[in-house]
């Protein structure tokens, strides 16, 4: 599988992204051992004029540089949390959905329905600004607009194994329904389910970018989105404070989606060689 | 007020030869001032109710001010009748007799009088205006022997500087024929108001533009120059900026293109930036303190606060220069009242981390003394940015500080009925006198959900005494004493902090003309405003 990823030139480029993103997330504490948000030199410092902060200094004198590295771990907690969660929460309730049929998959895919009729990026923003905004409630707000995807997937794919001879022989046997959907039907549900996580992944980093932009991010924490707003105001006079971190977010949804592909492409092959 | 005395047809006549016009002779002291044109400026916050007797905040002054006047208007060097001509105070404090202007009409053609103002000062500001319940709180009546003359009665002394401080902000009239035996706060005329001002309001488009048009039935001899004003919606700051570069809008108040950039828009040919005419509208960048937290009870740990903040810092980063540094409750620019004699506390981390040793609260293992929670203002840029160089600046002295968002609503709810914070920034405005709306902020007494007033549970006897005393003192030198103590009290005990204080930028284009020609300037009522062609 990992080879196959590898040959595959979406596989490279994707696995390079998110390597040096997942290094620049975990060196952070290490390089920048200060409070990202803590004020390091003169404000309004251009990029590449000083050795001290080589992409320059915001409107506090807060360093680029850093904020970026430390904004690079917010990111992509958010986007994984959100995405895990939002697969787990997708696949339980698909799997049940699917598994019982009938009032209960009625009732559940009425539920997911009524979801996926407002807007994700709505629901996400109704949840923060209700339940104010801190790391886990931005998480669990992106989840809130993301799962119904995975549900969905997830109950079709069911539907289809809960008719094979497997699942058949443990009814047999005597295995109690709920063991049966979680131990023989979920597991082979999951592929396709997870298929989607990079598409999650990817969403969930812009929708938390976009959420501090608005100002509902964590307030306390640096992340792209809120210095992308924080140099909005200086546009003109200091382009590149929006600029930096813009190229961040644009190159670590471009690896997510790449690797993504390169997993999709590389688990078809082995489909095809089987 | 120097107002031209031009008759009307000569004028018509002149702007439509306007090529004949330059041609004429024109003083060459002052720039004629031509009558016509649309004036459109930027509003970046959208009032329902305009009614500036019931709501005095600068954001529904710059549009009703033009509509609806006060009894009078600031100058640069005291106070300029309006809709009264003359006033004077009784020796005991116990009345105030106004003249009022005769021959002046409502929009909707009824005559003005004495029943007007008292119907407004009795119903509207004692009862109903935020500011008005404070400074009208004894007033008892008000006799109206004749159409034009109104005798407001107190019972009990109340300094006539107080009344004459709070003219232009606080005594907006309303017509008694509207409002009589109606529902006041619900009235329609709040949204749509009548009043007597140079200008009519003629509509409200919400989130487009309000549209004032020329009352051409004006007391003031051959004013307003300008036919209409529309106030454009703008929320977005980046978007004034760019709208005053295309010539789109002529006038941006408020500081609603950004400080930052400012430089480089005074560079654009054809827009200047004014920084003044807020001269009466000071701002004051204050934290606020929760007494209630027993470590900030702690005097001593207030002082580590107040040396933690550079403010030298504040006012050249955050306000680039267009602000001062406080150096306590009465801003440096107001004549009457302001001292500086007073403890100050100068910017010293050595010191701060001394006396937070000292108060018991040594740090920790993790560097950090005790955690806060920070609420930060959000209604301007410069009160964020400051929570957020707040939170670094205590980090400094190791004090944990968490930084809570909140939109305006919730803001309010939080620090001023909920007292859910251990420090908050603030932006309170200083009105001229500081019994209007500054010894609000560390008065006992004051009940929960009074917004920008003493909501973090603080109680001095020696300055509510000190408060109390100068409500009831008639002598002005003596009043002016009195403040000079509460000053020297507040920058003491800091119930609250004062960090800095700053006026506004107006960016306009070169044609606009009578620009901050008073202390009130963006909320007065721009009769003489004129649009060169």
């Amino acid at each position: 599988m990992t080879r196959r990823l590898f040959s595959t030139p979406e596989g490279i480029a994707g696995t390079a992204i998110l390597a040096l993103l997942a290094l620049a997330a975990l060196a952070a504490p290490m390089l920048f051992p200060r409070d990202p948000l803590s004020i390091a030199g003169p404000s309004l410092l251009p990029p590449f004029h000083d050795p001290a902060h080589i992409l320059g200094t915001d409107r506090l004198g807060r360093d680029v540089l850093a904020g970026l590295f430390h904004g690079a771990r917010v990111s992509l907690a958010v986007g994984i949390a959100a995405a895990a969660a939002a697969l787990f929460v997708g696949a339980v309730v698909g799997t049940i959905a699917g598994f019982a049929g009938g009032f209960v998959d009625e009732a559940l895919m009425r539920v997911a329905e009524a979801f996926q009729i407002v807007p994700g990026f709505l629901l996400t923003l109704a949840f923060v600004s209700i339940a104010g905004p801190s790391l886990p409630v931005v998480v669990a707000a992106i989840a809130l607009g993301a799962w119904t995807g995975p549900a969905r997937v997830a109950r079709a794919e069911v539907l289809s194994i809960r008719e094979r001879d497997h699942v058949a022989a443990s009814r047999v046997v005597g295995m109690h329904p709920l063991e049966i959907a979680l131990r023989e039907v979920m597991p082979n549900a999951l592929p396709p389910v997870m298929a989607l996580s990079s598409v999650i992944v990817a969403g969930a980093v812009l929708t938390e970018a976009a959420l501090s932009f608005l100002g509902l991010g964590d307030p306390n924490r640096v992340t792209w989105g809120a210095m992308i707003a924080e140099g909005r105001a200086v546009l003109r006079s200091a382009p590149y404070l929006s600029i930096i971190p813009g190229i961040a977010l644009v190159v670590a949804v471009v690896g997510v989606y790449l690797f993504g592909e390169g997993v999709v492409e590389a688990s078809a092959s082995r489909r095809r060689y089987q | 007020m120097t107002i031209l005395n031009i008759s009307r047809r000569g004028l018509l006549g002149g702007a439509a030869a306007a090529g004949a016009l330059a041609a004429l002779p024109i003083p060459a002291f002052a720039q004629q001032a031509r009558r016509g044109g649309r004036l459109v400026v930027a509003a970046d916050s959208e009032p329902r109710n305009l009614n500036p007797a019931i709501v005095a905040s600068n954001g529904v002054f710059f549009v009703s001010s033009k509509v609806v006047e006060p009894l009078a208007e600031a100058t640069f060097d005291g106070l300029e009748g309006r809709l009264a001509t003359a006033w004077e105070g009784s020796a005991d404090g116990l009345s105030v007799t106004f003249t009022l202007r005769e021959g002046v009409n409502w929009h909707d053609g009824r005559p003005f009088t004495s029943a007007d103002v008292a119907f407004s000062a009795l119903e509207v500001w004692k009862k109903l205006q935020n500011l008005g319940r404070v400074v009208f709180k004894d007033l008892e009546a008000v006799d109206t022997p004749d159409d034009h003359t109104a005798i407001f009665r107190f019972a009990r002394p109340t300094p006539f500087q107080l009344i004459r401080n709070a003219l232009p902000a606080l005594t907006a009239v309303v017509p008694r024929h509207l409002y009589e035996g109606t529902d006041i706060a619900a009235n329609p005329a709040n949204t749509a108001p009548i009043g007597t001002g140079p200008f009519r309001f003629a509509e409200h488009k919400a989130g487009e533009y309000y549209r004032l048009t020329r009352n051409e039935a004006y007391w003031g001899k051959g004013v307003p120059y300008l036919d209409e004003i529309i106030y454009r919606v703008l929320p977005d700051r980046a978007a004034a900026a760019g709208a005053i570069e295309a010539d789109e809008i002529q006038l941006a108040a408020f500081s609603a293109v950004p400080l930052a950039d400012l430089d480089r828009i005074s560079k654009v040919p054809g827009v200047e930036v004014v920084t003044t005419g807020y001269e009466a509208l000071t701002y004051q960048l204050v934290v606020e303190i929760n007494h209630r937290r027993k470590e900030l009870a702690d005097l001593n740990v207030r002082r580590a606060i107040a040396r933690a903040i550079d403010k030298d810092f504040v006012v050249k980063t955050i306000f680039l220069g267009y602000a001062v540094a406080a150096t306590g409750p009465v801003p440096k620019n107001d004549a009457q009242f302001y001292t500086a004699d007073v403890p100050q506390y100068a910017f010293d981390l050595a010191k701060a981390n001394a006396l937070l040793d000292e108060a018991g609260y040594a740090r920790g293992a993790n560097g950090k003394r005790f955690a806060l929670k920070l609420l930060p203002a959000p209604y301007f840029n410069e009160t964020r940015q400051f929570g957020d160089y707040l939170r670094q600046a205590l980090a400094e002295v190791g004090i944990d500080a968490t930084i809570v968002n909140n939109d305006a609503a919730a803001h309010q709810k939080a620090v001023y009925t909920d007292h859910d914070f251990d420090i908050a920034v603030a932006p309170p405005v200083f009105r001229g006198d500081p019994a209007i709306s500054t010894t609000i902020l560390v008065q006992s007494g004051i009940p929960d959900g009074v917004p920008f007033s003493n909501q973090g549970g603080y109680a001095n006897a020696e300055i509510d005494a000190v408060i109390e005393k100068a409500a009831g003192t008639l002598d002005e030198t003596a009043r002016i004493g009195l403040y000079h103590d509460f000053q020297k009290l507040v920058a003491t005990d800091l119930p609250l902090i004062n960090v800095a204080e700053w006026g506004f930028t107006t960016v306009k284009r070169s044609s606009v003309k009578n620009v901050a020609n008073n202390p009130r300037w963006a909320v007065s009522n721009w009769a003489d405003v004129w649009l060169d062609a």
